[in-house]
């Protein structure tokens, strides 16, 4: 059981920053996804953590003992990269047991952590193949496989599901969590993927500019998102970036805002009145759905958008989510989830309707 | 603490390799071309009252040597076309269909630009030269004394040889090229309805240019500084500047002009290869990741369209005539060596003779000797190329480095422009640099075996290098990363990952380099003194003397060992035709 201490980590690629006063913790044998889009400097981080590439400033700590300026032979830390990359000219058996071999451990012990590798991970009738005799996901379970079998302090895994098909995904993905927990490897997972961090992982770390923005458990994060980019590298639906705002002096509950589906007039609380507004998040099962062009209800301030039915699906029993085309400036869209199954017969693809949101129901970020 | 101590170990065996290859280099390449430079610009290597241009100037102006200029020019530009003409329907054929023997096809045809110079000048004698076999079959078909087809002292017959030698590079060049057009690209124009033509010259041609160009520029380079076939073929009207500058410093001992010129030589030859790479580069971008090429079909005549069934036939006679063009005169060679060169000899003389001392005379040693020669500075050629292509490949490891930290190396692009230059020096300017530099020196005097092997090793380390390269370049830095933090010394990932990765083309770079080293003939030539000489030099000493079944005898020789070699290299990996 070892924990990872990552503290004001900085690299830079051609002068721009790429990890920026990077600092993040992971608890021991707990597996932290770090959700961020491509380009963020995910990799880089796990190349910085693994001894690959350099880093300028900061310090790394595993178990308390700074690690910074050890080699990647001597970290003792496991690296799975992107893309399944497997020694091509070597059997998976010899592809396994490489660390152990570069480690020169005596050939039984080999013969032993080979066997319980070799179950943890069920390649046992992979070992006299070669890579290219494997698919996608059997070379990424090797590649765990290689990595798992010299135990290491902490567990780097890059998009390990990026180039699998869909339909062995799931099921990988849960390979993965199984062997960690079993071996309460203290894991730190990258993906651009948010059903992945979903999925898997105990907490998400959301990356941008160089930094570690937000951390939290999953449901933290997806209910009290920090701001406009936390929630879309979430994947939240129905949220759109705040290009202007003002804050009435006379009036001040409540909050003009600029987006990109127009402007709207938001209730302001104490709390968010302190924070800069950066977006907007619409829960879709609260907004209400008309093909007539009326307000909805009365008595309440709300938001009334126009737009046309793009699609109807059914996500789940009794669930359906309607896919709203809104004209502005820019063409949006808004998910309405619904569980009025009536409603959605009558409702048809490319038919006008009226959507109705209560104010207080929109989310500032 | 610990990382600093690895880079300085790491360093440490960096330095090392550097200091090995530049020596090197600085020993048997630049000195010797430094002192090239000083007999261009000062008479006789010393300065003088003339002012340092006056000499080079008088000699680049000269009329005899601006026309051996042009010449060498026009005839290279010439047979270039010539083998584009041919080269590119041939190439087409063998990436249009498919048959049962094609690869073997492609290697035989092949074969002619991996075979030694003076064997091509002897195979072109035999085949078409006065007495040759198709000068005697017309003869004697059509009853008359005139020959059909005269090759000594015509540029007819120089480009002939040039194109027989440089087919290959192109037809071989431009079959991945047939291969990596993006195909979908056309199907998606005929559904738009353009015209056949307008595909052709808008989507075609533009995906096929820079592999025409890089393909055209090498055999430009290659006609350019070809020497044996002139040498011999051209008499004394007809000469390259590499004929020139060897006729210049032993035959007239004009040290100063032939410097000059081997100056002229090396500037224009820098100029095309630097060409070449900007083309060659182009064509790996373009080659990079595209799997919608054209997919050969199998040979079909039934149920075809007219139009298809003319071109199917167009083509495949280009190719039947290419293909009688390339391997008649290497069959020719063979056949020949068995024909008893007067009445009541055995059809094996050759080969008893060969094992004999006769002929000492002539050659400076017996044939057996040479044969012997030629193997040893071949295999001892091998060994160093191998090694300091190993050691250039070891340098530019610190791509891995800069992976690592983002940086620029100024070492990595320092050495490719270092290797450039080597490239661009023809055998001849070589040896002339190697025969300036030591011809006083004991070296020259008694040890020129030592100088000869060099001129090879050098002739041989961009083709090897560039083998290898290829090779390394294709590994994965990632997979050394992970190796790394397996716990993986910079040993063990050489010793396991990188050097089973690069092994066959180390095969490949090594026999390659026994090949060209087995049938050299410039450097060998110009340098080679008393019993030192090679098959090479055995055949064109015999060519001389009007003997052909010895000759022959030698050539098969070389024949058999070049085609083993290649065909060993064709099981192993791709031959890189490429400088």
């Amino acid at each position: 059981m070892t924990k990872l201490e990552i503290k004001d980590l900085s690299m830079r690629y051609q002068r721009k920053y790429i990890l920026d006063n990077l600092c993040l913790e992971v608890e021991s044998g707990e597996l932290v996804v770090i959700l961020g889009e491509s380009g963020c400097g995910k990799t880089s981080l796990l190349k910085v953590i693994a001894g690959i590439l350099e880093h300028e400033t900061g310090r790394i700590f595993v178990d308390g003992v700074d690690i910074s300026n050890l080699s990647p032979q001597k970290r003792n830390i496991g690296y799975v990269p992107q893309g399944q990359i497997l020694f091509p000219h070597m059997k998976v058996k010899d592809n396994v047991i490489f660390g152990l071999k570069a480690k020169k451990l005596p050939r039984e012990q080999i013969k032993e952590k080979l066997e319980w590798i070799v179950n943890l991970t069920e390649i046992k009738d992979l070992l006299d193949r070669y890579p290219h005799e494997i698919s996608g996901g059997q070379k990424q379970r090797v590649a765990l496989a290689r990595s798992m079998v010299t135990n290491p302090k902490i567990l780097l895994l890059d998009e390990p599901l990026s180039s699998i098909d869909a339909s062995g995904r799931e099921a990988l993905a849960l390979t993965i969590r199984r062997i960690q927990k079993e071996t309460e490897t203290t894991t730190l997972y990258v993906t651009h993927n948010q059903e992945e961090a979903r999925l898997i992982g105990d907490r998400v770390a959301i990356m941008y500019d160089g930094k570690v923005q937000q951390i939290g458990k999953i449901i933290e994060v997806d209910r009290k998102p920090l701001n406009y980019l936390t929630a879309k590298i979430m994947g939240s639906l129905n949220v759109f970036p705040v290009s202007f705002y003002s804050i009435n002096k006379e009036n001040d509950n409540f909050v003009i805002v600029d987006t990109t589906i127009g402007q709207m007039k938001i209730p302001l609380s104490d709390t968010q009145r302190r924070k800069k507004i950066t977006g907007i998040k619409i829960p879709p099962t609260e907004i209400k759905i008309s093909t007539i062009e009326k307000k909805l209800s009365e008595e309440k301030e709300s938001v009334i958008k126009k737009g046309i039915i793009k699609s109807v699906i059914e996500i789940g029993k009794s669930l359906f989510r309607i896919v709203v085309e809104i004209q502005g400036e820019n063409i949006e869209y808004l998910k309405v989830d619904t569980e009025n199954k009536e409603l959605v017969n009558y409702l048809k693809t490319n038919q006008n309707v009226t959507l109705e949101i209560a104010s207080e129901k929109v989310v500032l970020l | 603490m610990e990382r600093n101590i690895d880079k300085q170990v790491e360093r440490a065996v960096m330095v090392l390799a550097l200091i090995a290859l530049f020596s090197f280099l600085l020993s048997f390449f630049y000195l010797p071309l430094f002192k090239i430079l000083s007999y261009a610009f000062q008479k006789n290597g010393e300065i003088g009252d003339e002012s340092v241009f006056s000499v080079f100037w008088s000699t680049v102006t000269q009329s005899s040597n601006i026309r051996f200029l042009s010449f060498s020019f026009n005839q290279a530009l010439i047979s270039t076309i010539i083998c584009l003409v041919f080269g590119l329907p041939v190439s087409y054929f063998f990436a249009q269909y498919k048959f049962k023997g094609k690869d073997l096809v492609i290697n035989l045809l092949t074969v002619p630009f991996v075979l030694p110079p003076i064997v091509v000048l002897l195979g072109f004698i035999i085949t078409y030269g006065e007495n040759g076999w198709l000068n005697s079959v017309w003869k004697t078909v059509f009853q008359t004394d005139r020959s059909l087809f005269k090759i000594f002292g015509t540029v007819e017959g120089i480009i002939a040889a040039h194109v027989f030698y440089n087919l290959s590079v192109i037809i071989r060049l431009m079959i991945p090229a047939w291969m990596n057009l993006d195909y979908e690209q056309v199907e998606v124009s005929k559904t738009l309805g353009v015209k056949n033509f307008t595909i052709f010259r808008k989507i075609v041609f533009p995906q096929l240019i820079n592999f025409i160009v890089s393909a055209a520029l090498l055999v430009f380079i290659y006609c350019f500084n070809s020497f044996a076939i002139v040498l011999y073929l051209g008499e004394v009207k007809y000469q390259t500047l590499e004929v020139r500058i060897y006729k210049l410093i032993k035959n007239s001992l004009k040290f100063t002009e032939g410097s000059s010129l081997a100056i002229i030589q090396l500037l224009i030859n820098t100029l095309i290869i630097i060409i070449y790479l900007f083309f060659e580069n182009k064509t790996r971008q373009m080659a990079r990741g595209k799997e919608k090429g054209i997919k050969p079909k199998p040979i079909k005549l039934k149920n075809t369209p007219l139009k298809e069934k003319i071109s199917f036939i167009f083509l495949s006679l280009i190719t039947l005539f290419v293909m009688l063009f390339s391997f008649s005169p290497m069959i020719a060679v063979i056949i020949e060596s068995f024909i008893p060169y007067t009445k009541g000899i055995s059809p094996l003389w050759g080969y008893l003779t060969l094992l004999s001392s006769e002929y000492m005379a002539i050659l400076g040693n017996s044939p057996f000797r040479m044969f012997i020669n030629t193997i040893i500075f071949s295999f001892s050629a091998t060994i160093i190329t191998l090694f300091f292509s190993l050691l250039i490949v070891l340098i530019l490891r610190i791509r891995y480095n800069k992976l690592r930290n983002y940086k620029q190396s100024i070492v990595e692009n320092f050495i490719s422009y270092l290797i450039i230059l080597p490239m661009a020096t023809s055998s001849i300017t070589l040896a002339l640099g190697l025969f300036l530099k030591y011809r006083t020196t004991e070296v020259y005097l008694n040890y020129v075996w030592i100088l000869i092997i060099l001129s090879h090793v050098l002739i041989s380390i961009p083709f090897a290098t560039r083998s290898i390269l290829a090779a390394y370049n294709r590994i994965d830095v990632e997979m050394l990363n992970v190796a790394s933090t397996l716990g993986a010394s910079r040993f063990f990932i050489f010793k396991k990952i990188e050097f089973p990765l690069i092994g066959k083309s180390l095969i490949v770079g090594g026999i390659f380099s026994f090949a060209i080293s087995l049938g050299e003939f410039g450097a060998t030539n110009f340098l080679v003194r008393g019993s030192f000489g090679t098959l090479s030099i055995a055949i064109y000493k015999l060519i001389i003397s009007q003997t052909i079944q010895l000759p022959a005898t030698m050539a098969t020789i070389l024949i058999i060992l070049t085609v083993l070699s290649f065909l060993i290299i064709q099981k192993l990996g791709d031959i890189e035709l490429k400088v």
